[in-house]
């Protein structure tokens, strides 16, 4: 009997690895019973070793004495013994088994069990995943699923219902891990970790670097040579994780987590070399994206090779391709930066010399017309200070030369400090230009100034009182030569006075005056 | 290098950035310019003094949360010891 039953359910397909002992003791299956008891009560938790039950084994054993009187006597059953003895030819009779089939009515318990119902075109089991057993999942178990469960037919006699004790789930067609990748891909996509909107820019300035990877991995030696050559100076933090294997992908996430907090890091490389699928598989785990997302700084990820992508890759602000990728876009950054500044000085310095210089002719041209206007009217109104008057208009503009020269060569100095050296050749031959052209304008006015001055000279000396010395007046100065004698009280004996006459001078003391007399010392009266 | 009118190194870089701007508008008096410039000077020597201020060097961070200097020869090239 135990045998048609055998038969029966191979003919219906299902996979079965059966024991040779058939007649195991049923009392090892006591504790499966006690674990079907509690697998209907809901809440369910997981089963645990009970004390057997007295009368589990008399049953079975019992079991074979109405069949073998069945043509003497009528045997009833109670639904006890019954129900019983179907879970004892179950559970002894499909010991382990693999079963394929859809998921449906798939529902995972706060206990974290896992409940659900496997089925194909005609038929259908209940079948229940255990904490411990969903533990191991790699995936998501959805319904739709295609997969083959392994486990235990066990039944649970209050309800009179079986089910498959499964204690591990595969997925049929795509592998496990492509599954919970894709899975973990939607899951983080459906709340927003790779929206656009959350990726960050890389600094702009990145001075430090940290980089998250294996110690003696090609990712390291990869990310330090090209920084090397294309960013001498960078610092560069090393957090040293394990990239692959049990435990891999809390480490990352560690790391990561512990880097983001080092003072001075700007950006956070995370990734490591090529690999198999199981390889990278740490960069696949929810635990590396969470704390990639929850980096204080901007992550790049660089993961294998161009074509791997992984997780991080979508929850990092950036994907470099390869580790070495990575580098080169943390150096070429700042490189673009460092342009960026060397331009906008450029910028700013051609801009404000080209000012300067528009600024310094017109400074030039106004001094020049207003300090000069007025000179010759009053050299013309000072005639006997003509030449002093000259002496001093030169001195004026030599002054203002000398300014000028002075002005223009601090301009230039301050160009030469500010300036890059290519441009100080250039500044100082138009300053020098300037300078000339500057000289050249001031030589021009002096020169103008002076045929001016003379002409007005001659033109004072044909009008000035000193021509009627020529017909035998004679001025009489004080002694200090400034003013001329009007007035023989305003002298005294002994006073020096100077005389000028049409040719010559005369200087002499005053041995008498007479204030009130005007004609003895007339000149003899013709 | 510390410089109280500065913020940070994206600050002076944008402010730099807008004193370009205004001088390229033009229309602005000589000594506003100067003035321009003088600040532009001071802006540009500090983002210079950002870009060089990197100390070359490689460090592990440990288990302890601590800095060491990474071991010699790590990224196996003859040039990460310039200067040891």
């Amino acid at each position: 009997m135990q045998k048609e039953e055998c038969r029966e359910a191979r003919d219906a397909g299902t996979f079965l690895i059966l024991h040779s002992t058939f007649f195991i003791a049923a009392a090892s299956f006591s504790s499966l019973r006690a674990a079907m008891a509690s697998l209907f009560d809901l809440p369910f938790e997981e089963p645990e070793p009970e004390p057997l039950l007295p009368a589990e084994p008399a049953i079975v054993r019992d079991a074979p004495a109405p069949a073998a009187s069945a043509r003497k006597e009528r045997v009833v059953y109670s639904v006890s013994d019954l129900t019983a003895r179907i879970r004892g030819v179950l559970e002894r009779d499909l010991p382990e088994l693999h079963v394929e089939g859809e998921i449906s009515n798939c529902r995972q318990w706060n206990t974290g069990h896992i409940y659900f119902t496997l089925k194909d075109a005609n038929a259908q089991i209940r079948a229940v995943l255990f904490r411990s057993a969903a533990r191991q999942l790699r995936f998501r178990m959805e319904d739709g699923q295609h997969v083959i469960v392994r486990g235990r037919v066990e039944v649970y006699e209050a309800k009179g219902e079986y089910q498959i004790v499964c204690d591990r789930v595969e997925p049929v067609g795509a592998g496990a891990l492509q599954i919970a990748f894709e899975q973990l891909k939607r899951r983080l996509e459906a709340e927003g970790l790779f929206d656009a909107a959350r990726k960050r820019p890389l600094p702009t300035l990145p001075r430090t670097i940290g980089v998250v990877t294996s110690m003696d991995g090609a990712a390291l030696r990869d990310i330090i040579t090209v920084l090397r050559s294309r960013f001498a100076d960078a610092r560069v933090v090393l957090r040293p994780a394990r990239v692959q294997g049990e435990g891999a992908a809390l480490e990352v996430a560690r790391a990561i987590r512990a880097i983001a907090v080092v003072r001075g890091i700007d950006v956070v490389i995370v990734g490591r070399g090529g690999g198999s699928i199981e390889d990278l598989w740490a960069f696949n785990e929810e635990i590396v994206a969470r704390a990639i997302a929850a980096c204080r700084v901007p992550v790049i990820s660089a993961v294998g090779h161009e074509t791997d992508f992984t997780i991080a890759d979508f929850v990092a602000d950036v994907r470099a391709a390869t580790p070495s990728a990575a580098a080169s876009i943390v150096a070429a950054h700042r490189n673009d930066v460092c342009t960026k500044v060397h331009r906008l000085h450029d910028r700013m310095h051609a801009l404000v010399r080209t000012r300067v210089t528009a600024a310094r002719g017109r400074v030039h041209a106004a001094s020049g017309r207003t300090a000069l206007a007025g000179w010759p009217g009053r050299v013309a109104m000072r005639a006997r200070h003509v030449f002093e008057m000259r002496h001093a208009l030169q001195r004026a503009m030599r002054g203002r030369i000398d300014r000028a020269t002075r002005d223009s060569t601090a301009l230039q100095r301050r160009l030469e400090a500010r300036d890059l050296r290519r441009r100080v050749g250039l500044a100082r031959t138009r300053a020098v230009a300037a300078r000339g052209r500057l000289d050249g304008l001031l030589q021009q006015r002096r020169h103008r100034l002076e045929a001016r001055l003379g002409a007005a000279a001659g033109r004072l000396e044909m009008l000035s009182p000193l021509a009627v010395l020529g017909r035998g007046y004679a001025v009489c100065w004080d002694a200090g030569g400034r003013h001329a004698v009007r007035r023989a009280d305003s002298l005294q004996a002994g006073d020096r006075i100077h005389v000028t006459l049409a040719a010559g001078r005369v200087d002499a003391t005053v041995t008498e005056t007479h204030p009130d007399d005007n004609t003895r010392s007339d000149p003899q009266p013709s | 290098m510390t410089e109280p009118t500065i913020k940070d190194f994206e600050a002076a870089i944008a402010e730099l950035e807008s004193i370009v701007k205004k001088l390229e508008e033009g229309d602005l008096t000589l000594e506003h310019s100067l003035a321009l410039y003088e600040r532009g000077v001071t802006l540009s020597r500090y983002c210079h003094a950002q870009i060089e201020d990197v100390e070359r060097r490689i460090e592990l961070l440990n288990e302890r949360g601590e800095l060491k200097p990474a071991p010699v020869g790590l990224g196996a090239d003859a040039t990460s010891r310039r200067g040891e």
